[in-house]
């Protein structure tokens, strides 16, 4: 570390940079931890789930028959669930995100009337609580019969207002001022601006505000607890927490925690996938904004 | 020189006055409909009574002088200050060393740190509830195992006094790594020069960490701030969910939103409900305007 | 005849005024250099002449034809953007070709012009790169050559040369007048940098404050400054200006008096000097005296700075290097009176001949 003798081959260096990193190692199990407890919870029977050390296998390896249980029991319903919620997750994510970049755009290189009313309003949007919007959008969903239908979940996913925040300020940084200038001298119209000139620079925001959609979408709970009524339409979210009621109170009868531990390693895993894949993508491509000398 | 523009005028059908509307038309039409007309509606309902004989009357304010005064609300929301004042601090400072760590370029495998500490946010805070509640499990739960190993006393992580704490650490667990994310990134825009010029000036990593590059991020920690006071106020799922593992202490007003869902859904009344939820929205906006105006006398 | 008519141009971003009133002419084949200092609006001026923002009043006529109300692609013109604004997704071909593309040009027209460009710009080894894969003076001339194929009625350069380094400045600036000259085309062209307004342009606009300050050739702008500004703004060092008043056949300054030939007109209030028109003398032998300051040597002149009582620093220009002056020196100051500059209190120039 330059002139005050800490360089990179001094002892000093050396020794804090394993205490720094054993820090973040007893860290590290924290965090891994309950994704472990799940992975071995997931192969064990249910005698061993109580009999043996929760954070190791036993030697009786179950995975392979909770994985059979979980997508059998109750008409193999589980992969109902899975199949619904990456069907809402997706739609929503890719409707929030277009819908997203489309509005930052608008905020961030054009002046309008109303501009900063309608922005506030965006923003003034994450304080609303939950069940302030939930409780009518149910009595007015019921109203039209869209309850219990997909789409009762997918519409209010639409608004996803820290999208249009993301965008705003990610299309403020990666496309200058002079390309949409030159594409006007050029003769191009302002929606041809954007889809022939700038939307590629965008990308790399627009997978952002996907994958952040995407992940809320896929986690959201307290929306289709409450619109959705019937088992065939809810997301894995909601599923699994009934079973997990179910078995803990023991009114479940044959569902076993087991199962209910498998269906959380399943139910976690493409989304932990999504992110990794995805992270390359988006890391990759922030810095590939725009050309600037 | 040929004039470029004979018999070639281009037709630009949207231009610059429209553009912006025709953009946002799409997110205004799904947040009109989705977002404000619902707000709308509940608004309109809390101003009204319904009632088993009579129907559906106006009441104005009734239901909010009514909630105003509502003991299962307010000790709703004491809870979650006190949740606050437990959460967010060890979160955000756990957030903001890690984030600074590996700033610094200081240890081993950043990557790996990186993106380990945020993969709880991938988990949905259904599962992450499931999980925690199975290793708080008083008679299976590996924590339970270990105690009995070590033969102490059987820890209760959903007696009176620790389930407060055992939902914080789910919460923890949950957005640590978010908050980190959101911290490096800022971090990582900090000009190197910066570090050249510390480093010229004598200042080891650690002064420059804590001197230099912490006080720049400091408009991101109050954007943090906020978006935590903002969470907690609104918790939900996380207490929804292991009230089976904690009956005696978890009530149906534990916490406001939960009493809104509660009275909405399995007590039908949705009139009162609807004000609870704008009461609430109105204790947000306070705490969050307080802090505001705080850290802006703080930071001047 | 004029390409470019610009009458009582105003323009204001909500209450306040950035344009105050413009009339200009610019004439078929000249290139017209905006100079002013940051907010001066010259960028403003010219970004109204593209059609990139609407006038607040007045109009703008291109080839007689009136394009107030036009957009910017209706207007024949081209433009070179400071930061070059190349599509980074596309390739050098398609950069150039894009505009013509979105005017529907038959594709043997569009190639037979972007080959054109390309043989002038010597781009044809990078015609598949994309833009960030060329260096900064390669980007230059592919903003150059995007602006080329349109074949516009005058080009329009908003600081093109402000991004790059020093030695390629110099090399783009002679491109830029070559280019003049083959095209014999208009051109438009904004610069904070006085060397390439006096380098380039047949004729010098200087704003201040969103009002022409003069319009002019290089060397009138130099030699006759309408104003004070105008004295100051064009000149590297600039010019030196000391409070003056008239007394019979002498203009009184601080610390002594400029002798004559015939006696200047009464109203003057200041006076000025430019660095090469001051000589150095021993003490007491010049029209006043100071102390040099600090000296400059740049090899082919020096600049002596001398501190001179309630007049503040005069520059001096020195041709050569071996001057003989040290700092903290006493030496004598005299002008040259042919070259004098007088303007009254309103800052604007007064004929020395007058009288």
């Amino acid at each position: 570390m330059g002139i005050v003798g800490n360089t990179v081959r001094s002892a000093r260096f050396r020794r804090s940079r394993w205490v720094l990193t054993a820090i973040l190692c007893v860290y590290l199990v924290y965090t891994l931890i309950p994704i472990f407890y799940v992975v071995t919870a997931s192969t064990k029977t249910n005698a061993d789930l109580f009999g043996t050390f929760g954070l190791w296998f036993s030697d009786d390896f179950h995975l392979r028959e909770n994985l059979v249980d979980l997508f059998t029991i109750q008409d193999g319903i589980f992969l109902r669930w899975l199949g619904n919620t990456f069907f809402y997750a997706l739609t929503s994510a890719i409707g929030a995100a277009f819908f997203a970049l489309l509005a930052g755009y608008a905020f961030a290189k054009y002046d309008f009337a109303g501009k900063r009313l309608l922005f506030a309003l965006v923003l003034g949007a994450v304080m609303i609580p939950q069940t302030a919007l939930v409780i009518p959008l149910y009595l007015l969903f019921s109203k039209v019969g869209l309850l219990n239908t997909p789409l009762a979940v997918i519409l209010p996913s639409l608004v996803f207002p820290p999208g249009v925040f993301l965008m705003r300020v990610y299309v403020e940084e990666a496309v200058s001022d002079e390309i949409i200038d030159a594409g006007r001298v050029d003769g191009a119209g302002e929606l041809h601006i954007l889809s022939g000139l700038t939307f590629r620079l965008l990308m790399p925001g627009l997978a952002t505000v996907f994958i952040l959609a995407f992940v809320a979408a896929w986690n959201n709970y307290f929306l289709p607890l409450v619109v959705m009524s019937t088992s065939d339409q809810f997301p894995v979210t909601v599923g699994l927490a009934i079973w997990y009621a179910s078995a803990t109170t023991g009114s479940g009868g044959n569902l076993l925690f087991t199962v209910v531990m498998a269906g959380s390693l399943v139910s976690i895993l493409p989304v932990i996938l999504a992110f990794l894949i995805m992270q390359r993508f988006w890391q990759g491509g922030l810095s590939a904004g725009s050309v600037k000398a | 020189m040929t004039r470029f523009l004979a018999g070639h005028r281009p037709r630009v059908i949207i231009g610059k006055k429209i553009a912006p509307y025709v953009l946002l038309l799409p997110f205004v039409l799904v947040f009109v409909a989705f977002l404000i007309v619902p707000m709308i509606y509940a608004f309109n309902l809390s101003l009204h009574k319904t009632a088993l004989v009579g129907g559906t009357r106006f009441v104005g304010f009734d239901n909010y002088a009514r909630a105003f005064v509502d003991p299962n609300f307010w000790s709703g929301v004491w809870l979650l200050v006190r949740f606050g004042f437990i959460q967010m601090p060890i979160m955000l400072s756990l957030a903001l060393a890690f984030a600074l760590i590996l700033d610094s370029g200081l240890v081993y495998a950043r990557g790996l740190f990186r993106i380990a500490f945020f993969l709880p946010y991938a988990v949905p805070a259904v599962i992450a509830t499931l999980m925690w509640g199975y290793i708080y499990g008083p008679a299976y739960g590996p924590l339970a195992q270990i105690a009995a190993f070590l033969s102490l006393p059987k820890p209760d992580f959903f007696s009176e006094n620790a389930i407060l704490g055992s939902i914080a650490n789910i919460t923890i667990w949950e957005y640590t790594g978010y908050n980190m994310i959101i911290y490096f990134a800022a971090l990582q825009a900090i000009p190197a020069d910066l570090e050249e010029a510390s480093k010229m000036d004598g200042a080891s990593a650690f002064t420059y960490a804590v001197r230099v590059k912490l006080p720049m991020i400091v408009p991101m920690i109050i954007v943090t701030i906020m978006f935590s006071i903002i969470g907690t106020l609104q918790l939900f799922s996380e207490p929804y969910l292991i009230t089976n593992l904690a009956r005696s202490v978890i009530n149906s007003h534990f916490t406001p939103n939960y009493y809104a869902y509660t009275l909405a859904f399995t007590a039908q009344q949705y009139n009162y409900s609807a004000a609870i939820s704008f009461v609430l929205g109105a204790v947000v906006a306070v705490f969050s305007y307080a802090f505001m105006l705080a850290s802006n006398r703080g930071t001047r | 005849m004029a390409v470019i008519t610009l009458s009582g141009v105003t323009k204001s971003f909500g209450s306040v005024s950035i344009i105050k009133g413009v009339d200009l002419s610019i004439g078929d084949g000249e290139f017209v250099i905006f100079v002013g200092p940051s907010g001066s609006g010259k960028s403003t001026l010219l970004r109204l002449i593209a059609g990139l923002e609407e006038t607040s009043g007045g109009h703008i006529l291109i080839d007689g034809t009136d394009v107030t109300d036009r957009g910017p692609a209706e207007r024949a013109l081209s433009m070179v953007f400071q930061s070059y604004a190349l599509y980074p997704t596309k390739t050098v071909r398609q950069n150039m070709s894009f505009g013509l593309e979105v005017a529907r040009l038959p594709r043997a027209e569009i190639d037979r012009r972007v080959d054109a460009a390309a043989a002038i710009l010597k781009l044809e080894p990078y015609m598949a790169r994309k833009p960030r894969a060329l260096s900064g003076g390669q980007r230059q001339r592919v903003a150059i050559g995007r602006a080329i194929v349109r074949e516009p009625v005058a080009f329009l350069f908003d600081e093109p040369l402000s991004n790059l380094d020093a030695a390629l400045r110099v090399d783009m600036r002679v491109e830029i007048a070559k280019l003049h000259r083959r095209l014999a085309a208009t051109m438009v062209y904004v610069t904070h940098d006085q060397v390439e307004a006096m380098t380039l342009a047949d004729k010098i606009v200087v704003l201040d404050g969103g009002v022409i300050q003069q319009v002019g050739s290089p060397m009138e702008l130099y030699e006759r400054p309408a104003n004070l500004f105008v004295a100051q703004f064009i000149g590297s060092p600039k010019m030196n200006v000391l409070p003056a008043s008239a007394d019979g056949r002498a203009i009184i300054v601080p610390g002594g008096k400029v002798r004559l030939a015939a006696p200047p007109p009464a109203m003057i209030a200041h006076l000025g000097a430019r660095p090469e028109n001051i000589v150095v003398t021993p003490p007491g032998q010049g029209d006043i005296d100071g102390r040099v300051d600090v000296v400059e040597r740049l090899g082919s002149d020096t600049f002596a700075y001398v501190a001179v009582p309630d007049a503040g620093v005069l520059t001096v220009r020195i041709v050569g290097n071996d001057v003989g002056i040290a700092i903290d020196q006493p030496v004598g100051l005299a002008f040259d009176t042919q070259r004098l500059h007088l303007f009254d209190t309103r800052g604007q120039a007064v004929p020395a001949a007058a009288a």
